[in-house]
């Protein structure tokens, strides 16, 4: 048995989104449960399934080794503080 | 609702009752299945068929719990294939696979109905069809290749072919619900191209030693259709109001 990881995309521009996985014996019997375990209520009409294995990973300590990264976050408080002492000021 | 035809009656009433016990059938795997995905999917197939029916049952009345589930007995005009209890997974996947495979020929035979409505539910069921069906091949593909799972399978097909053979045996009335333009061929002339598909799948079957059970134009039920008569109305006679 293999482990699959199953996509939906709902119609239009949205993306494909990760609905959940599912263990088939076969890529034909993965296409024919995950129909009816993720999509029977038409919860999208395109499907992508990829076998777990296939799935190019990278672990914790690569990606995000240190999660206190202020420096790299800005969410412009002390700008639009400025801008505002200065529009009082004029 | 106008009065239909007595002969029209009675053969979409065959249709409908075939897909009612299959679908209420297949349900029953619901928690017991082998595994987890299956559970779900062949379930999820017994909902359909169950689905099926009802567009079948609402064609030929206004109230579909009075013809599903309060009629009695002796009105249900099921084939006996349906009303087998198959509680092996191996007999539930052979029965799947004969039944799908025989109901998409049903299904074509209504496309071009004269019953208004019902030519629009065969093409709506033939869409499902297609699922059904690569469901049952991609499992049998799958199973028919090992020797324990081959065995099994084979010899539920051997148990259910008579079966499988009465589901073509059409209602009374047959010919004249023909004449009015129900279906566009009898039921029993759709079984040479089941048999081939069976052939094609399996392998050459003596079809002539296969003998069908006396269903007596499907006037009687078979002796496991009493106790799942009594399961499928246990909600409504609790309740008669309840609303699903």
């Amino acid at each position: 048995m293999r482990i699959y990881e199953v996509f939906l995309k709902r119609e239009g521009k949205q993306e494909f989104r990760h609905a959940g996985s599912l263990e088939a014996a076969t890529a034909e019997l993965a296409v024919v449960l995950a129909r009816e375990n993720y999509a029977r209520r038409a919860e999208g009409e395109l499907m992508w399934l990829v076998d777990r294995a296939d799935i190019v990973t990278a672990d914790a300590e690569f990606i995000a080794p240190n999660t206190d990264k202020p420096h790299r976050h800005n969410d412009g408080e002390r700008v639009a503080a400025r801008r505002k002492k200065k529009r009082k000021g004029s | 609702m106008s009065a239909i035809d007595p002969d029209v009656y009675e053969l979409i009433l065959a249709l409908a009752d075939d897909e009612h016990l299959m679908g209420q059938r297949h349900t029953e795997w619901i928690g017991v299945a082998p595994f987890l995905e299956e559970d779900m999917a062949f379930a999820s197939i017994g909902q359909d068929e169950l689905g099926h029916a009802a567009l079948l049952y609402e064609l030929i009345t206004d109230d579909i719990d009075e013809v599903a589930l309060r009629r009695s007995a002796a009105d249900y005009r099921s084939c006996w294939l349906v009303e087998e209890p198959c509680t092996d997974w191996a007999d539930a996947l052979i029965r799947h696979w004969l039944y799908d495979t025989a109901e998409e020929l049903r299904w074509e035979s209504l496309v071009s109905s004269s019953v208004s409505g019902l030519g629009d539910i065969a093409r709506r069921a033939l869409r499902e069809e297609v699922y059904h069906r690569r469901h049952a091949d991609a499992l049998l593909d799958a199973l028919l290749e090992s020797g324990e799972a081959q065995q099994r399978l084979l010899k539920s097909l051997d148990r259910l072919l008579p079966l499988a053979v009465g589901l073509f045996e059409a209602p009374a009335g047959e010919a004249a619900a023909l004449e009015a333009g129900v279906s566009d061929r009898p039921m029993e002339s759709m079984m040479l191209q089941w048999q081939n598909a069976v052939d094609a799948r399996f392998s050459t079957k003596a079809w002539t030693e296969v003998a069908p059970p006396d269903q007596q134009q499907r006037r009687i039920r078979s002796t496991h259709f009493e106790r799942m008569y009594a399961e499928m109305r246990e909600v409504i006679l609790l309740d008669p109001t309840a609303v699903w």
